[in-house]
C-alpha cells in the first residue's frame, strides 16, 4: 500500500540511486527532462538493465508498448506511478 | 544445444552438468588471458602458499557459466549480458566440478533472463556463485 502513495519525487530520487547504480555514476543528477540523449552511458543495454532494476525495486512489470513510448524521466516516473496505482 | 526462445523460458526452469579442466586448458588461458601469475602456473610456488597444487584461474572455471547459458539454458538464442560473480573456494587441474543454474527472472518486453548458477567441487564445497544476465537476440 504504501508504494501506490508515492509521489513523483519520491520516486525520482529512488530512480536517481538506481541509475546512480547502474550508470557507475554516484553524482549523477537526475530530472524529469532526463533522457537517454542527455545522460551519458544510456545506451540500449544499459536501458535494459534500468528497466529490469526498476521493476524489481517497484515490484511492477513492463509491458512492450509501455516503455517503447518512454521519452524521458519525467513520462517513466508517471508510468511507475500508474502501474503503482493499479497493484 | 537448446533452442529455447523467450516464450519457453520460465521461473524455475534448470540445468546442470559436469566439467573438468586439464593442466593443458590452464597453459592455454595463461597464453590467451596474460594471467601468468605463478598462483596459477607455477606448481613449486602455489604448494608454497599452502595449496595442494596450481589453483585454477578463476575466470577460466567462470568459462562455464558462458557454456550453462550459451549452450544450455536457455541456450542459442542469447547472448551474454552481464555476470555477478563470486568466489568462494580454490579449485585444480582434474577437479570434477559440477554446474547448476536455475531461471529466477524473465521480462518478455525487454527480452532479458537471468539465471542463478553455481559450481561445486564433488564434495560439495562451493567453488563460485553467480547471476548471469542474457539477452534474447531473436523472438
Amino acid at each position: 500500500m504504501a508504494d501506490s502513495t508515492k509521489d513523483g519525487d519520491e520516486i525520482l530520487a529512488e530512480l536517481q540511486e538506481i541509475f546512480r547504480d547502474i550508470l557507475d555514476q554516484p553524482d549523477l543528477t537526475l530530472t524529469r527532462a532526463s533522457n537517454a540523449s542527455n545522460v551519458e552511458d544510456w545506451d540500449s543495454l544499459a536501458h535494459i538493465n534500468l528497466l529490469t532494476t526498476i521493476e524489481k525495486h517497484f515490484k511492477i512489470k513492463f509491458a512492450l508498448n509501455e516503455i517503447q513510448e518512454l521519452k524521458d524521466v519525467g513520462e517513466m516516473i508517471e508510468l511507475i506511478q500508474r502501474k503503482l496505482a493499479s497493484k | 544445444m537448446n533452442e529455447y526462445r523467450l516464450g519457453d523460458v520460465t521461473v524455475g526452469m534448470k540445468h546442470e552438468f559436469d566439467a573438468t579442466f586439464t593442466a593443458e586448458d590452464v597453459a592455454a588461458f595463461a597464453r590467451i588471458s596474460g594471467d601468468v601469475n605463478p598462483l596459477h602456473v607455477d606448481e613449486t610456488y602455489a604448494k608454497g602458499a599452502g595449496f595442494a597444487s596450481p589453483v585454477l584461474f578463476g575466470m577460466l572455471t567462470s568459462s562455464l557459466y558462458s557454456q550453462l547459458v550459451g549452450v544450455y539454458l536457455p541456450g542459442k538464442y542469447v547472448l551474454l549480458h552481464g555476470i555477478d560473480i563470486d568466489f568462494n573456494s580454490p579449485c585444480h587441474a582434474g577437479d570434477l566440478l559440477h554446474v547448476a543454474g536455475e531461471v529466477v527472472f524473465v521480462s518478455e518486453a525487454l527480452k532479458r533472463v537471468e539465471i542463478k548458477a553455481s559450481i561445486r567441487r564433488a564434495d560439495r564445497k562451493l567453488v563460485s556463485k553467480a547471476t548471469i544476465r542474457v539477452g534474447f537476440h531473436v523472438d
